[in-house]
Formats: C-alpha cells, structure tokens, sequence
C-alpha cells in the first residue's frame, strides 16, 4: 500500500504534449498516415509521488513514460524536469543531466546481460553511470541487493534467476542510483499476480524518499494499491485523473476499465470529431445539445472546488461542478 | 446427466515436495467451472491432470480420474499411482485419444498453439476431422466455425502471420472448438491482457463453449471474472512454504 510523503514542488512538468508518428500501411506502398499517439497531454508530478499512467494498448501511456525521459522527441509541448527544460537540450547535454531521471523497461530479460552476475550489474551502472570507484560501487551494489532480498544471489547470471529475481536486479540497477524520477513501463508484466505486488512494494518502497514515480500499467489493482494519483489516457489524451484513495472514477470510460463487468463492453471503436469514446459511451445520449458529437471534452475540476485532485474530461460532468454535487450520480444523467 | 471428469483425491510430488493433495471434484457437462488458487497451489498441473498429462516425477501417487460421459467404468489412473515417469508416459500415451477430441486445450497464450505454417482453413480441417462425425460439407463446416467465434471466412486462407493478435485469438479458439469436444480446458486466458480485452476474451470464450454444447474449465486468478461467468468453482488451497518470491 502506498505510505509515501508529497511535497508540493514539481519534479516533472509535461505542457501540451504532443507526439505524431508515421506509420506505413499493410503493404509496402499502401498510404502512410499520421498517428497522434499523445494528443496534448499536461501533466505535473511532485516530489515523493508515485503516479499510475493506465490505458489500453494504443492509448498512448508508453508514448508519453518515453517522452518523459527524452527516448523520443515530441512532436511539440514542453517537458521540464526539476524545473528545466528538457525537450529544447541535445541528446549531449541530456546525457550529461540523465543519472537522476531513470527507465525500468518491460523486457527484464532482454534487458540484461546474460554474461554478467547480478552484483556486476549494479556494480556497473554505479561506475560507468554513476562515476563511483569500483571499491565503493561493489558496497553500495551489496546494499541494494540486500535491500531487495538478492543478497544470496549475487553471483547469478540471468538465466539462473526466476522472472521475479530478473525484475528485482534490474530495480537495483535504477534505485542504486538514488534517482529523482522513475518511469517503469509495466514492469510487473509477464509475472504471477502474486509476485506482482511484491515487486511493486521493492520498486516503490525503495525509492528515495523524494523521488517521483511514474507507473505504467494495464492492471487497475497495481494502479490502485500502489500510486497516489491515476492517470487515465485514451486516444493520446487524458481523461481522468483520480486520487483512488478519494474517489471512484467517473468517466464513462474510465469507469469500465476499472470495473469492465460494470456496463457494456467497448467496442473500441473511436470518433475522430467530438469525443473519442463517443460510439462505446452509455452516458452520450444524456448529454444536451448534441454536445459529445460537436466539442472535444477537456479536463476540469470535479468534486469540491478547490481540491483539483480529480479532473475528467467529460461534457456529462458539465452540470455537476457545483461543490454540493452527489458523487453517487456519477454519469448517471 | 453423467460429469464431464470425475476427480478423486488428486496427489501428486515432485522429488522434493507434495504439489498437490486431495483435490476431488466434478466437472459438468455444458457449464462453465473455474479453476482458482494462488500460485504455486497447483493450477495447471491440475488442469494437465485432468487431461491425463502428468509430467513430474515421481509424480502421481494418490487418486482417480474418470470421464463418465465417457466410460464411467474405466480409471484412467489405475496402474499409474506410484508408477512413476514411466507408468506416466504409458498413461500419455493411452489417453491420446481423449486430448483434441473429448477435451481440447487453449494454452495461456492462445495464439501460441497455432501452426505459423499453416492456414487457418488447413488447421481447421485437421482439428474438424478428429469428431466421431465428418460434417457432409467440410468448407461450408469451416465457415460456420469460423463465423461462431465472429471471423470472417477470409480468415481461412490466412495464415497466422497475416492476422492481428486478437483475430489469431478468436483463430485459436476457432480450433479448440472445432472437434465438438465435451470439455475445453482454457489455461489463463486473460493473461497480460487490459481489463476490458480480458472480459471480452473470456466472454467470447464462454459463449463459443455454449454455442458447441462444451463445457469449459477456465483457470483464471481473476474474481471478477469467476463471480460473472463461473457455474461451479474449484479452489485450491495455497501452499506455505513453497514457491519463489
Ligand atoms: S463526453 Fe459524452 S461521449 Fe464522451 S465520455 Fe462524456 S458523455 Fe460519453
């Protein structure tokens, strides 16, 4: 369960983010065509906060965790990371400012060397990334093996080690380095849901006590046990920001992929003007004046001004803003 | 109506441990049973059981297994208790008949147990000619497959490769259904996937399953799905002790 302190000063700061990609047909000379993968996302975590970016595939969650951390350029909008622009550096000058923003990929596997023992792992991104002699690497490499219960496995090689162990050395590698801001994309997938959590409780129970933490994820439990806030993204744009903890999601949408059993199931069909989840939505014949054919939702404030916790992008949540609103008669116009 | 399988207090160890013990139940005709524990409790190697799959050593050491729908007079695990890995294989062996026939298998990654190398319509034809019955029309046969789990019949000349993920899914599934088996046994089908893929999945699973008369032992560690669609449930107990981290 998720017991971390927040402070109010940003460590990521993502401003009409936007990233168009070029994908080619079915065949070699079929059309390409443009894809918005991320459509004008902005987006702030603070110090101490651990924030889940959820969606289907497609939704463009991945997209933006790379964006992030600059392994792609944005199409245009603006990051700023500890309250520096990051997008406008070169890959040089990122690379000299990288060793606090770090990536856990999906792929554990793939991702280590299949010659090198889990200690050397550490010892190397300390080194050759974090500059330390090898003395004080292999010390502080020890340490963080322990902390996540390796210690009796140091000297395994990738191959020797179960899917968890894999996934636990390559969060040694990232926390070793006590970084500011981590973006995992997905890195329970692949596993037992029992051997989930506890990944999840090594990754974000040892993370520095300031650092920010950006969760990547299919699974609404893990989004829900684990983070402060949800980030809920469809079509390349987010629709909903929650704090589970306070609130239940209200957008339609959000709403089955949390519940999937709790209406009818999305065709996944999209509308390319007015609301993208219009021709799955149940609530868009509620909704006066045509409103969810004609005008693109943005994301407001929800619940009791003020809070600014919970935001969705709706136009049935028009009506219901006013602080005295019931939050029992979520979508139910 | 007589059960599907009839299981009586299932035991098996591998050379360390006793993996699972005294597991009994029933599975019936028609309906849909869910197959839940924590894991490492034994889920699949139960469901692989109940497919006369055994393949740890020593292995079985205590229980019976019957198809009453069947034979209900033959023990499928008689002479192999205690047995060992050879008395298994024997048992495998003997039991080819059942597998592809009277039950049929959707591994966890369904598409996974498509051939690469051949059509859909090629592997639906093999998996047709296992019922006791051929159909008269064998094309018209495959589109009527096909169109069950809502593939059109285009779908027959394609081969895997051509088609996205989830039509290879629905393709998979097309070919468990296809030899009219009683009993399909879908290994966690909802695997990796988004919550509302997994209710679309196991959905089109289920109903598929009733379309054909089979009835249908799904291994799912999701409770949401075992409380919507689940006529019976099996539980395993969890094991202390054993497994990873
Ligand atoms: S804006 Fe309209 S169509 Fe979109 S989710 Fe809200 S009610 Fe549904």
């Amino acid at each position: 369960m998720i017991n971390r302190a927040r402070t109010d000063t940003p460590v990521v700061s993502l401003r009409g983010l936007r990233k168009q990609f070029l994908v080619g047909g079915a065949l070699p000379w079929s059309p390409k065509r443009v894809v918005n993968a991320v459509d004008g996302v902005d987006l702030e975590l603070r110090e101490g906060e651990v924030v889940a970016l959820v969606g289907q595939s497609g939704s463009g969650k991945t997209t933006v965790s790379r964006l992030i951390l600059g392994l792609e350029r944005p199409s245009s909008g603006e990051i700023w990371l500890d309250g520096q622009r990051w997008d406008s550096l070169s890959e040089a000058e990122r690379r000299a400012r990288r060793l606090p923003y770090q990536y856990v990929p999906q792929d554990a596997m793939g991702a280590l060397d299949p010659q090198q023992t889990a200690l050397e792992h550490v010892m190397e991104t300390l080194t050759v990334l974090g500059g330390c002699a090898p003395a004080d690497a292999e010390a502080k490499g020890m340490a963080m093996l322990r902390r996540l219960g390796l210690a009796e496995r140091r000297d395994a090689l990738p191959r020797e080690m179960s899917g968890g162990e894999q996934r636990r050395v390559t969060l040694a590698r990232v926390l070793a380095l006590e970084p500011r801001l981590v973006v995992a994309d997905e890195p329970t997938s692949g596993l037992d849901p029992d051997r989930r959590g506890s990944v999840l409780e090594d990754l974000i129970g040892n993370l520095p006590p300031k650092a920010a933490c950006v969760l990547v994820t299919h699974d609404m439990s893990e989004a829900r046990d684990w983070c402060h806030r949800v980030v809920v993204m469809l079509a390349g744009r987010v629709i909903e920001e929650v704090d589970l903890h306070a609130a239940r999601p209200a957008h339609p949408y959000a709403r089955v992929l949390f519940d999937p059993w709790s209406g009818p199931l999305p065709r996944g069909e999209l509308a390319s003007t007015g609301c993208p989840f219009r021709p799955d939505c149940p609530d868009a014949a509620g909704v006066a004046g045509g409103r969810c054919a004609a005008e693109l939702p943005t994301l407001r404030p929800r619940g009791p001004e003020g809070s600014g916790a919970h935001r969705v992008a709706c136009h049935a949540e028009g009506p219901r803003q006013a602080p005295s609103a019931d939050p029992a008669q979520v979508g139910a116009s | 109506m007589s059960a599907l399988v009839e299981m009586r207090g299932l035991g098996i160890r591998s050379a360390h441990r006793t993996l699972v013990e005294d597991i009994s139940f029933d599975i019936d005709a028609g309906k849909v049973t869910a197959l839940v524990g924590p894991s490492g409790a034994g889920k699949s190697l139960t469901a692989r059981a109940t497919m006369c799959v055994l393949d740890v050593a020593p292995g079985l050491f205590a229980g019976s297994l019957r198809y009453p729908a069947h034979d209900p007079a033959i023990d499928w695990f008689e002479g192999v208790r205690g047995g060992g890995a050879r008395a298994q294989a024997a048992l495998l062996e003997r039991s080819r008949v059942l597998r592809g026939a009277y039950l049929t298998y959707s591994p966890q990654a369904a598409s996974s147990a498509l051939n690469p190398g051949r059509t859909i319509g090629q592997q639906l034809a093999m998996a047709i000619g296992r019922r006791a019955q051929p159909p008269a029309d064998l094309g018209e046969e495959i589109r009527r497959v096909l169109a069950d789990v809502g593939l059109s019949p285009r779908a027959a000349a394609s081969l895997p490769g051509e088609l996205s993920g989830g039509m290879c899914q629905r393709a998979a599934l097309a070919i468990a259904v296809a030899p009219k088996p009683r009993l399909v046994i879908a290994d966690e089908p909802e695997t990796g996937l988004d919550p509302v893929l997994r209710r679309a999945v196991v959905e089109l699973l289920v109903e598929v399953c009733q379309v054909h008369g089979a009835g249908l032992l799904l291994i799912s560690h999701h409770e949401d799905t075992v409380q919507r669609l689940a006529h019976a449930v099996i539980r395993l107990p969890g094991r202390s002790g054993g497994g990873e981290r």
